[in-house]
């Protein structure tokens, strides 16, 4: 164990205060203190991307990220990008195109999405397969994640997709 | 922090992966320390700053545009997600034999910048790897950038890496090449480099010496590759035996045959 | 085609759980931590096999932070779990038979201490004489796994005979031959196995479970732990994954033992991703033989198999993995005379168990394969040869049942043929870039619906009218993220004259829930859509007869269900479900139907050892086309183009029947080209996802899937059951596209780059 750290970022665009050990898991700090469940730990060894988390507009695994380094952050889970109720289009584009199996990469998924998609508002299914590379699904077979990332980029752009 | 035996730790893709060395504990973060993120001219080249992202790098003009095997190497590292938390210094420190950004970086003759509160020196990137997993850091000492000097316009650059997929893979061999030829095609110098063909990422000197005042010819990649061969000293592992890598040392040269 | 799909849901319709799952908001048993929470974890055997010569937890139990550290002593009742057969110790006392078996419980107030406690725990063995090979298993000097046991290894032995093989091989013109082996699998669910429990005061014991089977894990918690299961209540939220993985004992008994020393807290296990490797179920490795006999012109006369089964040490469901692999041995193919004999081996490996595709994978394999060498030494094309012996409807099967009416295998294969990628090959394979070399395959694939006869395929559907109006249908079978809440839920709705939002599914709960079979065998939407729409009929009848009485209708029949309410055409007048709801009581408002799935009904004269699960009567056909190409440099094989055609009733939603068929054909390719556990000694080398490799999105290309018109009179809304018929065809595929581009005759999976570069050299010296 480490001395308690207090540790002040923003998450999900509210801003958060934690007192705790600076080495533990980012991914632990949300699931365990936070209650946000989004991340979800498919390996805990930065292999299958179900953590993924925005990092300042980044996407990152939180399962190989420290407590310590969140401090300071714009940190954004799959719960921050939309609600049911009042979705992110990726997240719209990922239900309505069938990209959603288990579900339990999809998080990780639509993270790594809206980082691509801020990136390059419109990528080819090339690089739509390259950016979600680090995130592993086992249920579909990628296609129609890939036409979900598609979609969501189209509606982004104010397109119809 | 560093005299209290704590492991400095900049992307943590590799430090914090449970069983490896640190797993959450006892680092130091570098991150936030001046004078070792981003990316800077210089009049020698370029400055990568030790905790400048593989991502930045990977999308850093100048990179793709002067130095592609160094872009073609981490475009190909672990996936998107390692690439942004992992960094240039993290690749170099790990010292791992399939390393994918160490065999671009021995072909580019980069220096690294190490630095610790007695000051700072320069290591070639052959000398600075010792062994799988061991460097010329001394102790209290951290890489602080890796220095290129950028090759001339007219230079091939190649980089290929033999992975059992194409994303999320360690390395099972790799090749970096950079060659220049004269206007008549003739190759003027030749640097290769191979990467989880020995205990470290290694230049095949030998190799190197077998091809100027020839075109990049199949006889002549081909005689490259044997001697790349006896160069090595490949071992089997779960992703290839000894037998296959030594093999793709002989054959991969033959890729540059499709070089403009 | 067209005309069905209208009668599903609108395609674009999302399944109703996407959205949640999307936003990050829906809880998977993962993500149930309740206040004060537990964590309890497994001390592991980590060597194949061995004594326990001494087992000391005290250390562990002064580890602060942990609560109790527990034992074989512990366990009360059998300490036996099992599906069929009960084999698998809870907690090891005296014998450990692979390297996950377990020997020690820790419960801890957190991770650290649990980790401690684990690594305090101090356990010696004996080692003794293991074995590895199933097929040496069976040999008379092999060490025995389960030494009291009469029968030795040999965990299942089987025959289906039809004709006279034997005799009819001795009489073709062309006989081939073939030794064809498949590795095991593991189901790398994103979520790992885990679960909750609790016992209450009351003594009831309460569990939420990643599970695919929570009626009858009950029962095997109940006989390994001596308890009465109707104490037990499972809840079964969403699954990230299961793909048979979850379909049986992980986490259950562990857990439940330990809520039943420590009542009154919530204890919680999670198995790591390296756990799970280590301890979870695998696909079984099997090794083939095969003779295949024909005519000059191509006619099948006779297949002779021998399939071995490794079971690891515990027999899960493998007696009954090995049976379906039987039963699919000859293929989706006319063949007078067949002789089909399986074993099924104790070993010292991983425990084989459930994974999608249950024994047919391998079988499929093997029979494709040999259909491939047939094909050659007749000089026929593969494609050709299959069309030929093509099964269709009436005609017996290779184990003598008659295949049911409906769009056959010939139809699916035509569809490939008529493919851009199939009609186009040739043309692609020319373009093939530098050191490129490019082929293509086609093989033919089926797959059984359901348990199969001796063993009732059952669901049982409960719905109920709420106080609202709105409806809540019960959902029996745990959805592993193969849609079928959804899909029950669009039924419902589209039954009901509702809309989809009108209709909440509670996931499987026994204590709410009617019982129903597993979520697994190709039969959850088939089983359970017919009792739910048996219920809904129902429901539909009951909701237009009371609205008779308040529309003043004496022909309720001439009523319709419209969305909020009941209205009578004839007037125009409307009641609301709402109105209605406020006049029934609860137990009026509630139908509960059931429905078991029909059985072959004159089944042939074989496979007698089989008491449960042989034959089936319902098989879902397709086709499955794969073009490759391989590097000439290094030996890497990218799969470039898969094509799915599938015959699998009605199409009730694009998108689902694309989901089911493009993720199995994923499996299948990681199985083609990727997945391989390395074990040695019984320990699996890869056993983590940095070694253990699936395809990533980079690794697999745009799935082509094309379901062609049917129909199964008996299914719900016409369908039939779909699941698993997409895993089977990469593999063989893979491997004739690879004949294709660079003469390669692969006869076991993986294909490894090492492998094809040898072909490769063979090609050019």
């Amino acid at each position: 164990m480490n001395e308690p750290m207090d540790i002040a970022f923003r998450l999900n665009g509210r801003p958060v205060e934690l007192t705790t050990d600076p080495g533990r898991r980012a991914i632990d700090v949300l699931r365990e203190d936070f209650g946000l469940t989004a991340a979800k730990e498919g390996c805990g060894s930065g292999e299958c991307g179900a953590c993924a988390v925005l990092v300042d507009g980044t996407a990152r695994l939180s399962c190989l990220m420290l407590a310590a380094q969140l401090h300071g952050r714009d940190l954004t889970t799959a719960e921050g990008l939309g609600r049911p109720d009042a979705p992110h289009p990726i997240q719209t584009a990922f239900a309505v195109h069938g990209a959603v199996q288990c579900g339990y990469c999809t998080p990780g998924m639509t993270i790594a999405a809206a980082e691509l998609l801020a990136r390059d508002p419109a990528p080819d299914r090339e690089a739509a397969r390259r950016a979600l590379s680090g995130n592993l699904c086992r249920c579909t077979g990628y296609v129609k994640i890939v036409d979900a990332v598609l979609a969501a980029g189209a509606a982004l752009r104010g397109e119809e997709s | 922090m560093l005299d209290d035996g704590l492991s400095p730790m900049a992307g943590g893709t590799d430090l914090l992966v449970p069983g490896r060395k640190a797993a959450g504990r006892g680092v130091a973060l570098l991150e936030g320390l001046p004078g070792l993120d981003g990316v800077a001219m210089t009049a020698q080249g370029l400055r990568l700053g030790a905790l400048a992202s593989l991502a930045a790098l990977e999308r850093h003009p100048v990179i793709r545009e002067r130095l592609p095997v160094l872009a073609q190497a981490i475009a190909c590292l672990g996936s998107p997600l390692i690439r942004n938390m992992g960094t240039m210094g993290g690749n170099l420190v790990t010292a791992s034999p399939a390393g994918d950004t160490l065999p671009a970086l021995l072909v580019l003759e980069a220096v690294v910048e190490l630095a610790s509160r007695d000051g700072r020196r320069h290591l070639p990137v052959a000398e600075f790897l010792l062994g799988p997993g061991r460097t010329a850091l001394g102790p209290g000492e951290i890489v602080a950038a890796v220095r290129i000097a950028l090759p001339p316009p007219g230079a091939s650059q190649h980089f290929e890496k033999v992975g059992r997929r194409d994303a999320l893979a360690i390395a099972v061999a790799s090749l970096a090449a950079l060659i220049v030829r004269d206007e008549a095609g003739r190759v003027v110098e030749a640097r290769l480099a191979v990467g989880s063909l020995a205990p470290t990422a290694r230049r095949c000197p030998s190799a190197e010496a077998a091809l100027p005042g020839r075109r990049l010819d199949r006889e002549a990649l081909l005689e490259a590759g044997r001697r790349i061969r006896d160069e090595i000293s490949p071992k089997g592992d779960l992703r290839a035996t000894a037998a296959y890598r030594r093999e793709m040392a002989g054959r991969l040269p033959l890729r540059l045959l499709t070089l403009a | 085609m067209d005309a069905d799909r209208d009668k599903g849901a609108s395609p674009g319709a999302p399944r109703v759980d996407a959205l949640d799952k999307a936003c990050g908001r829906q809880r998977y048993a993962a993500d149930e931590t309740p206040p004060g929470c537990l964590l309890a974890g497994v001390k592991r055997a980590g060597i194949p096999h061995g004594r326990i010569v001494r087992l000391d937890t005290a250390a562990a139990r002064a580890v602060p932070g942990v609560v109790t550290v527990l034992t074989r002593a512990d366990v009360p009742g059998t300490n036996r779990q099992g599906i069929v057969h009960k084999d698998q110790p809870v907690l090891c006392g005296q014998r450990v038979r692979h390297h996950g078996d377990p020997v020690a419980l820790v419960v801890a107030e957190n991770k650290d201490a649990l980790a401690a406690g684990l690594a305090a725990v101090e356990v010696a063995f004996e080692a003794l004489p293991a074995v590895f090979d199933p097929e040496e298993a069976l040999s008379p000097n092999a060490p025995l796994v389960h030494p009291d046991r009469e029968g030795g290894n040999l965990l299942a032995h089987g025959l289906m005979e039809k004709g006279d093989a034997e005799s009819a091989l001795a009489g073709c013109d062309v006989v081939v031959a073939g030794r064809f082996a498949t590795p095991a699998q593991d189901h790398v669910s994103l979520e790992p196995p885990n679960g909750l429990a609790r016992l209450a005061p009351s003594g009831r014991l309460t569990m939420v479970v990643s599970t695919q089977a929570p009626f009858r894990d009950r029962f095997e918690i109940a006989q390994a732990l001596g308890l009465d299961p109707q104490r037990i209540r499972i809840r079964a939220p969403y699954l990230g994954g299961g793909f048979g993985g979850k379909d049986g004992a992980t986490v259950q008994c562990l857990l439940a033992l330990a809520a039943l020393r420590l009542p009154g807290r919530w204890i919680k296990m999670a198995w790591s991703r390296e756990e799970t490797f280590l301890a979870g179920y695998k696909r079984h490795a099997a090794v083939m033989d095969i003779r295949l006999g024909a005519r000059a012109d191509g006619t099948l006369e006779a297949i002779a198999c021998a399939m071995c089964f490794d079971a690891g040490p515990y027999a899960h469901l493998s007696g009954e993995i090995m049976e379906l692999g039987m039963e699919h041995a000859g293929g989706p193919y006319r063949i007078p005379h067949v002789r089909i004999e399986g074993s099924c081996a104790y070993t010292n490996n991983p425990v084989g168990g459930a994974f999608r595709g249950f024994g047919v994978v391998q079988a499929c394999f093997a029979v494709e394969r040999a259909m491939d060498m047939l094909a050659r030494r007749l000089g026929r094309a593969p494609e050709s040869l299959r069309l030929q012996n093509a099964l269709r409807p009436g005609e017996t099967s290779a184990v003598g049942v008659a295949a049911e009416p409906g769009t056959d295998v010939a139809a699916c294969l035509n569809a490939a043929l008529a493919h851009p990628l199939w009609t186009g090959r040739e043309a692609w394979k020319q373009a093939a870039p530098a050191f490129t070399r490019r082929g293509v395959g086609l093989v033919a694939v089926q797959n059984a619906m359901g348990y199969g006869r001796g063993l009732p395929d059952h669901a049982t559907a409960k719905l109920e009218l709420t106080r609202q109006g709105t409806f809540r249908l019960y959902n029996s079978v745990p959805d592993m993220g193969q849609g079928n809440a959804a899909a029950f839920v669009a039924m419902a709705a589209q039954a009901l004259g509702q809309p989809e939002a009108a209709v909440a599914c509670v996931q499987p709960d026994t204590a709410a829930c009617p019982p129903a079979g597993s979520s697994s065998a190709s039969r959850t939407v088939y089983t359970f859509g017919n009792a739910l729409l048996r219920a809904c009929r129902t429901m539909a009848e009951k909701l237009r007869n009371r609205a008779a009485l308040a529309l003043l209708c004496d022909t309720p029949d001439r009523l319709v269900l419209t969305p909020g309410g009941v209205s009578d055409p004839a007037t125009g007048r409307f009641v609301p479900l709402s109105v209605l709801a406020g006049f029934l009581i609860r137990d009026d408002r509630i139908c509960i139907d059931q429905f078991v799935m029909p059985v072959v009904e004159n089944p042939p004269d074989t496979g007698r050892e089989f008491k449960l699960g042989f034959p089936h009567r319902y098989f879902t056909y397709g086709a499955c086309l794969c073009g490759v190409e391989a590097d000439e440099l290094t030996g890497r094989v990218r799969l470039v183009q898969c094509l799915l055609t599938v015959a699998c009733g009605k199409v009730f939603t694009l998108a689902g029947v694309e989901q089911q068929l493009a993720g199995a054909a994923a499996q299948g390719a990681g199985l083609a080209l990727f997945e391989e556990l390395a074990l040695e000694g019984g320990r699996i080398r890869a056993g983590d996802l940095s070694t253990y490799l699936i395809p990533t999105s980079l690794d697999l290309p745009d799935i082509d899937c094309l379901p062609l018109p049917d129909d199964e009179p008996s299914g719900p809304l016409g369908i039939k059951g779909m699941g698993e018929v997409g895993i089977h065809g990469p593999g063989p595929a893979v491997a004739q596209a690879l004949f294709d581009a660079v003469g390669l005759d692969a006869a076991s999976l993986p294909i490894t780059p090492e492998v094809v570069l040898a072909a490769l050299e063979e090609l050019t010296p």
